[in-house]
């Protein structure tokens, strides 16, 4: 566990020296782009880690506008038709490095898989959960309205309003969720040290929990009227 | 995934289902859910206060054929316990009875924990002994 902690904590140190030029390390300087060596200019093989890929605090708020202008210059950086009359090696790199790239954009854009990815990078498991993630109100309404679904299934169509309001409520309480979410991303991103972080973010694979519960069942209830053509 | 016999024989006539009153002060209520897989388990009993033997059993589960089954298959090893009996049922009885393969391991925990939850609705209604409560 604590060995993920560090991996997922600490800059990317693994190529020090430049493949190409032997000079070291080739990875000093920020801006544009750690992935090429600070001597020649080659491409080096890409870190996996998208935040040190982008070049980006490990921050659960992240700025969309810079993370997008940074996915542009690197898309253009990195492009394999750029390489296409390079050493096999730096071709292979740029295809590696494109795929990153593209994986970590779609992540990192997004706040729910950014969060699930440092939860997982951080050693959490986000997987499998137990029962006392979903807390008992939820428990009971989530039944009635399973049992209003069956009946939906079943041809009774006079639930489907009771349907409509529950769905209703999980959205606003999705809402509630995410603005939840929010402030948490805030105080992870703010909190000082490894262990104030890694409460933040026990807390924060609970909400998500609740999140993902929840969406399911809007989902849900949405193939069901659709199947009815409700 | 292909199911044991046994899973799909409870899948597809399953004990028990049901409900009981959950305002009767013999019944407990447990209600349990998993959210990875958006299982939602409701297992009740129905306790002879007297001997503190579980008389009845019932559940309603919404999820796979394997936490159907465990629930199912839950409320028929309850009938006939008491309640110290009960208590100490166990996932891996469930897993074993009902072949489940590793990924499927959690439904019977999660039988487990309705079981439990039951259980605990149940004495936390405190089940003294109904005084005489004739006006």
């Amino acid at each position: 566990m604590s060995e993920l902690r560090i991996l997922g904590e600490q800059a990317p140190a693994e190529h020090p020296h430049c493949w190409r030029c032997g000079n070291g390390p080739a990875h000093e300087h920020a801006e544009p782009v750690s992935l090429f060596c600070q001597f020649c200019n080659t491409l080096q093989p890409p870190v996996a880690d998208y935040f040190s890929f982008f070049d980006l605090p490990r921050h659960l708020s992240l700025d969309l506008a810079e993370l997008q202008r940074k996915f542009y210059a690197l898309s253009r950086l990195l492009h394999p038709d750029r390489y296409t009359r390079a050493a096999e090696r730096e071709r292979r790199y740029s295809l590696e490095a494109t795929a990153i790239l593209n994986d970590g954009y779609r992540v990192l854009r997004d706040p729910v898989e950014r969060a699930e990815y440092v939860l997982r990078e951080a050693g959490f498991d986000i997987g499998e959960q137990r029962t006392r993630d979903v807390p008992p109100e939820l428990l009971e309404e989530v039944f009635e309205f399973n049992m209003a679904l069956d009946e939906l299934k079943s041809g009774d169509e006079t639930v489907v309003p009771q349907l409509m309001e529950s769905r209703a409520s999980f959205v606003s309480l999705l809402a509630e969720i995410d603005r939840e979410l929010d402030a948490h991303f805030a105080e992870h991103d703010g909190a000082a040290g490894r262990e104030a972080r890694r409460a933040v973010l026990e807390r924060i694979r609970k909400i998500l929990n609740r999140r993902r519960y929840i969406r399911n069942l809007v989902a849900e209830v949405d193939r069901q009227l659709t199947a009815q053509g409700a | 995934m292909a199911y044991s016999d046994k899973v799909l024989d409870h899948y597809n006539n399953p004990r028990n289902v049901g409900s009981l009153d959950k305002k009767d002060p013999a019944v407990g209520t447990g209600l349990v859910g998993a959210p990875e897989c958006g299982d939602v388990m409701k297992l009740q009993i129905k306790v002879n206060p007297e001997t503190g033997v579980i008389e009845d059993a019932k559940f309603k589960t919404f999820g796979c054929g394997s936490a159907i089954a465990s629930s199912s298959l839950a409320t028929e090893m309850l009938k006939g316990k008491t309640v110290e009996e009960a208590m100490a049922i166990k996932n891996t009885e469930l897993v074993n009875e009902l072949s489940l393969p590793p990924v499927k391991i959690h439904c019977s925990v999660l039988a487990e924990d309705a079981i439990k939850a039951a259980i605990q609705d149940y004495k936390a209604k405190a089940p003294a002994p109904a005084p005489a409560a004739t006006a």
